[in-house]
């Protein structure tokens, strides 16, 4: 079947000062496709989707967002393009309430008079934030702040989201919530979807396609069931090779 | 009683005036983490240009656009000039690039005006003795104007897009440029807003405290005191912070030594460092605009 590639990403090369961290990067998601990228800590899993949104600068290769190149422009002209980047670690303004975070999230679409349709949208996708809209984002749960930052980077009405581990130390049932609400935005909005996770069991759930980085190289590529059947993908990423604890 | 009164009078309307120059402090330091040394200049030079521009003939409201205008201007154009083209501030670097740039004003300020210090002339109303206390109508402007500029500033960043958009570069700048805020536009925006404030404040106290080129000094270094007082990112904590110092000023001048006034704001400075280095009324952390 034949995807229209969304965002496509040749050649790339980035990393910080003189350390270079991703040598020759190539990715590729189409529309309403969901790719996972897993690898190890200090793999380049954050350093790629900081290069791809924007934040530091790719000295290589190139980033075409719909048959656009954006390589080497600022985040905010690569948001306004729309690619929204849920960073590692949420970043919700802490002292902004949750209404105001998802508001900011539409900077960039402010002036379309469809914020309140997006919001209403957003909030069926995750009803537990319905009820805290007033609420301070900062005293939010860990799950829910993770909520208002996927739901903030929705609020420009994004053709391509990218995700740094969105379930990095949350409980598995908000997991699951958060997941489930990735499926649907791809199959009910066509969204071309990466995610980076260390939780490749619950990425593999949810792929249509998975790389695997290491050391800044993408070293495999494939559906979840190629991966899984994988030994050494299934040993180092999916905890089948390596017993958990001495008996 | 009506000393006490008398005094707490003097010292909330000179407070005001810190009040709103520490404002100018926090509008620029919540988004850029610059502390603008030229905040004081900008008082002194709208004060100037408004005793220009009446001696000119012109009234009043075209007096205090053209003074509040050409300041804007400078803050903006200092702020493409010297803060834009910085890749890492610091606040450190900051303060040296605005010392120079407070430098260069005060300067030219000098060349244009001369060295002579002068009042604008009041804004109008008569004076009037209350219970014993003499009260001026300039000093009811500086505070009737204060309490609606420090209303507006409250509205602007509480409830309009735009000021959610600075507290957001303030609190979180990575996640606010990926919402596709341009970091390079808040900080020029929030000059802007230190120029208008930094302009009301001069123009107000002229009448009263004079417009010279080296005025800025003095008012500039009480203001960030205010600023430090009530934290150096809070709205509130610089209005407060204001009004605090200038009542102490007062106070200390009419009971102790009118030869201390100056001094209070050394000793005030100290001891907010000593005591509690994040500000003496900070409640919540990063941007509690
Ligand atoms: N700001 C930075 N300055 C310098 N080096 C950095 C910076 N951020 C990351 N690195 C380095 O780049 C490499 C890749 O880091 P990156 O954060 O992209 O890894 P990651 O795959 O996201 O890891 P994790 O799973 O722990 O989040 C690491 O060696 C790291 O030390
Ligand atoms: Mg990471």
């Amino acid at each position: 079947m034949p995807h229209v590639n969304m965002l496509d990403v040749g050649g790339l090369r980035a990393g910080y000062d003189k350390l270079e961290v991703l040598h020759d990067v190539d990715l590729r998601v189409g529309e309403g496709r969901l790719l996972a990228v897993i690898g190890a800590n200090g793999a380049g899993k954050t350093t790629l989707l900081r290069a791809v949104s924007g934040l530091i600068r790719p000295t290589a290769g190139r980033v075409v967002l719909d048959g656009r190149e954006l390589t080497g422009l600022p985040p905010e002209r690569i948001a306004a393009a729309g690619l929204a980047h849920v960073p590692e670690n949420r970043l919700v303004f802490p002292s902004l309430s949750v209404a105001d975070n998802l508001a900011l999230g539409g900077w960039t679409r402010r002036r379309t008079g469809k914020g309140a349709a997006r919001r209403s949208y957003i909030l069926e996708l995750f009803p537990r934030l319905a009820g805290r809209l007033k609420q301070p984002a900062g005293t939010l749960s860990g799950g829910e702040q993770q909520m208002v930052a996927i739901g903030r980077g929705l609020m420009a009405e994004p053709a391509v989201l990218v995700l740094d581990e969105p379930s990095l130390g949350l409980a598995p049932r908000l997991v699951g919530e958060i997941f489930a609400a990735l499926g649907q935005l791809k199959a009910e909005h066509r969204l071309a979807i990466v995610l980076v996770e260390q939780n490749a069991r619950a990425a593999f759930r949810v792929a249509d396609e998975v790389v695997v980085l290491d050391r800044g190289r993408v070293v495999t590529t494939g559906t979840p069931e190629d991966l899984a059947a994988d030994d050494r993908v299934h040993a180092a990423y999916l905890g089948g090779g390596y017993p958990t604890a001495p008996t | 009683m009506a000393d006490l009164l008398q005094l707490l009078l003097a010292g909330a309307s000179v407070g005001a005036v810190y009040a709103l120059t520490a404002l100018g402090f926090v509008a620029v330091y919540t988004v850029s983490q610059v502390v603008n040394l030229a905040q004081g200049e900008f008082a002194a030079l709208a004060g100037l240009v408004a005793i220009s521009a009446v001696g000119g003939g012109l009234p009043l409201p075209a007096v205090v656009v053209l003074a509040v205008g050409t300041v804007v201007i400078v803050a903006a154009v200092m702020q493409r000039l010297t803060i834009a083209p910085v890749k890492r501030m610091t606040t450190l670097l900051s303060i040296i690039l605005t010392l120079g740039v407070s430098t260069t004003l005060k300067a030219a300020m000098l060349l244009i005006w001369g060295a002579e210090g002068r009042g604008l002339t009041p804004f109008g109303g008569h004076d009037l003795t209350v219970a014993g206390v003499s009260v001026q109508a300039q000093q009811l402007w500086i505070l009737g104007v204060t309490a609606v500029v420090a209303v507006a500033v409250g509205w602007f960043y509480e409830r309009t897009l735009a000021g959610k958009a600075l507290r957001a570069c303030a609190e979180q700048p990575t996640a606010a440029r990926l919402v596709g805020i341009s970091i390079a536009r808040a900080s020029l925006l929030s000059f802007v807003i230190a120029g208008l404030l930094g302009a009301v404040a001069g123009v107000l106290a002229s009448p009263i405290y004079f417009s010279a080129w080296d005025s800025g000094l003095a008012l500039g270094l009480k203001g960030f005191v205010a600023a430090t007082l009530g934290g150096l990112t809070s709205v509130r904590g610089a209005i407060a912070g204001g009004l605090v110092l200038g009542v102490l000023e007062s106070l200390v001048a009419g009971y102790v030594d009118s030869g201390l006034r100056d001094a209070v704001a050394f000793v005030v400075l100290i001891a907010v460092l000593v005591i509690r280095p994040g500000g003496v009324l900070r409640q919540r952390a990063a941007a509690g605009i």
